[in-house]
């Protein structure tokens, strides 16, 4: 049967696997590689200062911890408040290193990579053992474990020595195969590193949720009794899910760490839990594409937010300070209306402009 | 020895103003199921509705102590009105998730507010000679707060088990189903609720303002530190909140007073009752008082 593979113009599935396919039509395929090329290219043409260069770069970063956030909130549907700590894992996993064997030694600025890996996998180990009650409790109950391990990170941050009192723990220049990595040079250099993490982090998480594992996920949120009957294991899913995010959380929090070159205790509070939870609402819960708009929406409504209230004071007097206040309230906004008007977030209107253009000028 | 029993008094302290503290909590959750992260936000607000009433409008405390609890009230019903009413039917999971929108914006609402950056104390209006209980020693506005605390829960207590009112609202808890067959309004038990908890984590926040200053920090504190209390005392007990916040309270005095500075520990009541519930949560999910209907997967 021949058809045609650039322009669908419907579903023809005659099997399983072909409706599994990532991309459906060349068409697809095409547009997706020219996308991935446009982002790999974009910096040597464009040239950007470091403060915007740090803002795509922690965008980025957070797209990456978003990823293991929406896997647990999304896909298996257990919110958890704790997403700061478990990115904070992966951050002090490389800042205790630098603190027992000094900033610059070479594991640190030469076998980085290894660095990363290491730190996700010090964060699904982490993560697996706080999605431990979910062996025999429900939703509920893991909210606020996940609240408890927030509360215990940042008691351990704060009073052990070890790490520094919560103070930053300096991180040395890491080396690419030019030699070191110069200052300004360091968020280009970063820009690429954590592009190329992201794009295989999220083809992995494209694939898998086309392999058992990402359905069992689906299967044990929306009914973990019919999941229990089918043969899957609920409770094991679960803590297989905070593995899972905990492992994203932790990559992402030694690229946070690599990047602003340290890690301090502030980037990893209850506030930041609380905006990763808004990201991931926002771009739309239990969506891949979501994962991507919430991060890129929130972190520029932050940046929004600072030139309102930086401007607020310029009009007005030096001693209003309505960042402090601006930022959680906008947060909060953005959360509670979204969850009242538009629960599938962004990634929802993705869905409706991409429909609109496939079918333009036909209304169906 | 002395040192012990300060210990137990300041624990009783701490520990019932926990319990007043989960009330408010467990309310909302007996009634609609769900985890109301904003508590320790509607805590803050009720204590400094008391101080700009005080203070600003010098209105005596006694009265503005009442009024305060009597604008929470309606503060909590408003809120449960706008934000959380249209989402009965919704999954409990993003009825949750508003709640922690919720926390979000009250504390930038807070922050706007002098009580945002800076702290602030209530006049004295009690006797500042502390009382002397054979060699133990309680300030007059803790035992004003402690004495407060019972009378409360003692109302509240009689209120869900004799008052039509609070009978309905167990019976929503029990079965919402049923409970409309019989001609109760759920949004209207479902408002109730947080109007009482918001009028118990205004005495609460009144009583802490006035143990231990107004600082948002400290205050907001209240709400987060309400989850180990919840949990140990189960979720839906009334009484398991007082027992498990009293203790709580006895838990972190004691760590305070034995375990810091000891071994190179310092801090370890903030630490304590986090362990505890996640222990807890392993090893006994239902809490002390709990019904042992927990879902298991």
């Amino acid at each position: 049967m021949s058809q045609n593979r650039w322009l669908a113009t419907g579903n023809f599935f005659t099997s399983y696997k072909q409706e599994q396919r990532i991309f459906l039509t060349h068409l697809d395929r095409l547009v997706f590689i020219c996308f991935l090329v446009v982002l790999f290219v974009w910096p040597l043409f464009l040239e950007v200062g470091n403060k915007y260069m740090l803002v795509i770069d922690n965008i980025l970063i957070a797209i990456v911890a978003i990823l293991g956030l929406n896997l647990l909130t999304g896909f298996a549907g257990l919110i958890s408040i704790g997403h700061a700590a478990f990115v904070g894992v992966g951050a002090y996993t490389v800042a205790s290193f630098a603190r027992v064997l000094g900033d610059s030694h070479v594991l640190i600025t030469h076998a980085w990579p290894l660095m990363i890996l290491m730190a996700g996998g010090v964060g699904a180990v982490v993560g697996a053992i706080v999605g431990l009650p979910a062996m025999r409790l429900k939703h509920l109950y893991l909210v606020i474990a996940t609240l408890s391990f927030q509360m215990i990170f940042q008691w351990t941050i704060n009073f052990m020595s070890f790490f520094n009192q919560g103070q930053t723990i300096s991180i040395g220049r890491v080396f690419w195969f030019t030699g070191k990595v110069v200052r300004n040079q360091h968020y280009f250099f970063w820009y690429y590193v954590i592009l190329v993490i992201l794009i295989i982090l999220g083809l992995a998480v494209r694939n898998l949720l086309r392999t058992r594992y990402g359905r069992c996920l689906v299967a044990v949120r929306d009914n973990d009794r019919a999941a229990d009957a089918m043969g899957m294991h609920p409770g094991l899913t679960k803590v297989y899910a905070f593995a899972m995010s905990g492992f994203f959380a932790g990559v992402a929090g030694a690229l946070h760490a690599y990047l602003f070159r340290g890690a301090g205790f502030e980037s990893f509070t209850l506030h930041q839990s609380i905006s990763y939870l808004a990201m991931a609402i926002v771009g739309g819960l239990g969506t891949l594409v979501g994962s991507f708009f919430g991060p890129m929406a929130i972190i520029m409504l932050d940046l929004q937010v600072e030139n309102l209230s930086e401007f607020f004071k310029h009009q007005f007097s030096a001693a209003l300070d309505l960042a402090t206040a601006l930022r959680p309230l906008t947060f909060g906004l953005v959360i509670v209306l979204f969850l009242m008007f538009e629960p599938r977030g962004i990634a929802n209107w993705w869905r409706i402009l991409r429909t609109y253009l496939k079918l333009w000028p036909f209304r169906y | 020895m002395s040192y012990f029993f300060q210990l137990v008094v300041s624990g009783i302290v701490v520990g019932s103003i926990y319990a007043l503290s989960a009330l408010g909590f467990v309310l909302i959750y007996k009634s609609s199921r769900v985890l109301n992260i904003a508590h320790g936000q509607i805590i803050a607000a009720g204590a400094f509705i008391t101080y700009a009433l005080t203070v600003w409008l010098g209105i005596p405390i006694y009265i503005s102590f009442l009024l305060s609890l009597i604008i929470t009230f309606f503060l909590a019903m408003s809120v449960e009105r706008v934000f959380l009413r249209r989402l009965i039917g919704e999954p409990i999971i993003s009825v949750i998730m508003v709640t922690i929108g919720l926390m979000s914006i009250l504390d930038g609402l807070i922050y706007m507010t002098p009580f945002g950056a800076e702290n602030f104390s209530f006049p004295e209006f009690l006797p500042k000679t502390p009382i002397a209980l054979g060699g133990v020693s309680i300030s007059w506005t803790q035992m004003v707060g402690v004495i407060i605390t019972f009378v409360l829960i003692a109302a509240f207590s009689w209120f869900f088990k004799r008052s039509t009112l609070g009978i309905s609202m167990r019976a929503v808890s029990d079965d919402q189903m049923a409970s409309m067959s019989i001609g109760i309004s759920i949004p209207k038990v479902f408002g109730l609720a947080w109007a009482t908890a918001g009028f118990s984590a205004a005495a609460a926040g009144g009583i802490i303002g006035n143990i231990t200053g107004l600082n948002f920090d400290t205050l907001r504190a209240f709400g987060i530190i309400v989850f180990p209390v919840v949990i140990l005392g189960g979720l839906d007990s009334v009484f398991g909140a007082v027992v498990a916040g009293i203790i709580m309270g006895l838990i972190q005095q004691f760590a305070a007073g034995y375990l810091d500075g000891n071994w190179g520990l310092s801090g370890t009541a903030e630490l304590l009752p986090y362990i505890v519930l996640l222990i807890i949560l392993l090893f006994k999910p239902h809490g002390l008082f709990g019904i042992h209907e927990i879902e298991r997967v």
